[in-house]
């Protein structure tokens, strides 16, 4: 639940950002993983998450002057932004569908945004060899040999180390409210 | 189940994901587990988010009225008034009347603090300065005087020998003779007294025999291995190892080991061409200003030559500095009606407005 505290801080700054554009480094950083996270559960492919979470947040830095606090977060424009270009890519590959505000709660993000958002997060929070292998196998998809070839170790070892990373993220999944 | 068995499931799961393929697993402690992985199928590379932060970032910046300066050497002569954002280009559209009236007022009050700063505390940029003291004398110290005077010469007459040691002849402001410690032409047409070129308050002792003072050899003698008369491996009538009709490791005449300074009868050289030089990058996003000397060679022809940084400001700056006034072109110094390579240090002056 957002607190008055974290509102007034966001909307601090998004003014200092607005007065000086190279502090939109930090509301990047606070809404990155969910942009992408909204984005991703929705085109189902990393090449074009990350293209239209790039688009996203440059037209984000191109209109931040035009934006106007109104008690939403800003997470909520940012989606609305990103729900645009959903459906612009939709138009142009010929398929009808709607991507709308509706589906998000009062907080301007479903749970499952924030899940995927979560997990994200998540895998940075990995031991560095654990973070590695997820790295190596989800994003690189490299076979167990090649990450065993890598890190100078046996398959069997590498094996363990993605058990136990899934493992500390389901336990740390489970620990978040 | 073992461990050992769960990874093994787990793994071929995430085979099956990785290949668009819905696992099967009857497992139920491997179901979450899998359907961690199959988020963790969409995790965005950190290069991505690393790399997009960056781009975002860079164009930040260059929408930052601040930190878009324009940079120029300030010159006396040719002053431009500071360069201020316009009170009717807000980049947003429309300004709401309070605010620009805020707005006005304080732009007002900035131009007026600009402009007076401007008259009260004047700054010359960019300009040529006229002396140094950086460059050593040599063995032959000129009188005190206010300025001071550079040059140097060499000669020789190609013989296998090195020039042998000795005090070189007396200067004068013109040399008819050169010097020789070997007498090749016993009968000269017209007998002169050999001398050197150089200011002819400068004595230099007469009792040993002539030669080449910097030699490391007292004999035999020898004119050394140089050309164009005089001692030494220089060429051009002098002695040592320049060239020209002085006494060092210069040229063009004087003492001293270098080239002419200003003073002592040679005018400064003028800059006529002085195009600005760049920000560097890495400068005008730290708002980084100062001031790089510089020094400079300007030869006969006017070109700059020999650069050195003798200020550095880092960032980037310096080369800056160095690219500008290599193109820079100056009306020469000037000895007796003569132009003359001189040593002048040039101030570049970097400033954020």
């Amino acid at each position: 639940m957002r607190t008055l505290e974290s509102e007034t801080g966001e909307r601090l700054l998004i003014e200092a950002a607005q007065r000086d554009p190279a502090r939109f480094a930090e509301l990047y950083e606070n809404n990155f993983l969910r942009i992408y996270a909204f984005i991703a559960r929705r085109v189902g492919n990393r090449e074009e998450a990350q293209d239209l979470t790039s688009e996203v947040f440059h037209e984000a830095l191109a209109g931040l002057s035009r934006f106007e606090w109104r008690g939403a977060p800003f997470v909520t424009w940012l989606l609305a932004i990103a729900a645009n270009l959903l459906a612009k890519r939709w138009q142009r590959l010929g398929r009808r569908r709607e991507v709308s505000a509706h589906a998000l709660d009062q907080s301007g993000v479903d749970q499952q945004i924030e899940q995927h958002a979560m997990l994200f997060e998540l895998v940075e929070c990995l031991s560095p060899d654990q973070r590695l292998v997820i790295v190596r196998r989800f994003i690189e998809q490299r076979s167990l040999r090649e990450i065993a070839q890598e890190l100078e170790r046996s398959e069997g070892a590498i094996k363990q180390l993605q058990l136990r990373a899934l493992e500390n993220l389901r336990v740390k999944l489970k620990e978040q409210p | 189940m073992t461990n050992a068995l769960l990874a093994d499931q787990l793994d071929q799961s995430i085979e099956m994901l990785l290949a668009n393929a819905q696992p099967i697993s009857a497992n139920p402690a491997l179901a979450e587990l899998i359907a961690i992985a199959g988020q963790l199928r969409l995790l965005p590379s950190p290069e991505f988010r690393q790399r997009l932060k960056a781009q975002l970032h860079a164009k930040a910046l260059a929408s930052t009225p601040l930190k878009a300066p324009v940079v120029e050497i300030r010159k006396p002569a040719r002053r431009q008034p500071d360069p201020l954002p316009s009170l009717f280009s807000h980049p947003q559209g429309s300004v709401r009347a309070s605010r620009f009236a805020v707005s006005f007022l304080a732009h007002a009050a900035g131009v007026a603090l600009l402009l007076s700063s401007g008259l009260l505390l004047p700054t010359q940029r960019g300009k040529v300065s006229g002396t140094t003291t950086l460059v050593e004398l040599g063995p032959y110290p000129l009188a005190p005087a206010p300025d001071q005077a550079g040059g140097g010469g060499g000669g020789g007459d190609r013989d296998k020998l090195p020039a042998s040691r000795g005090n070189p002849p007396r200067l004068a402001r013109e040399q008819l003779s050169p010097p020789s410690v070997i007498v090749r032409n016993f009968e000269p047409r017209l007998a002169a007294e050999p001398t050197v070129v150089g200011p002819p308050d400068i004595l230099f002792p007469q009792s040993t025999p002539v030669g080449d003072p910097l030699s490391s050899v007292s004999g035999p003698p020898s004119n050394g291995v140089g050309n164009s008369g005089g001692f030494g491996n220089g060429s051009g009538g002098g002695v040592g190892t320049g060239y020209g009709p002085g006494v060092g490791a210069g040229e063009g005449g004087g003492t001293g080991g270098g080239v002419f300074r200003v003073g002592g009868g040679v005018s400064a050289p003028r800059a006529v061409y002085t195009p600005d030089p760049e920000y560097s990058e890495e400068a005008r996003q730290a708002k980084y200003q100062g001031t790089v000397i510089l020094w400079v060679v300007v030869d006969p022809q006017g070109r700059p030559r020999d650069l050195r940084v003798l200020r550095s400001l880092g960032l980037g700056l310096d080369e800056k500095a160095i690219e500008a006034v290599r193109k820079w072109r100056f009306e020469p110094a000037m000895r007796d009606g003569q132009p003359v390579a001189v040593q002048v240090n040039v101030e570049v002056s970097f400033h954020l407005y």
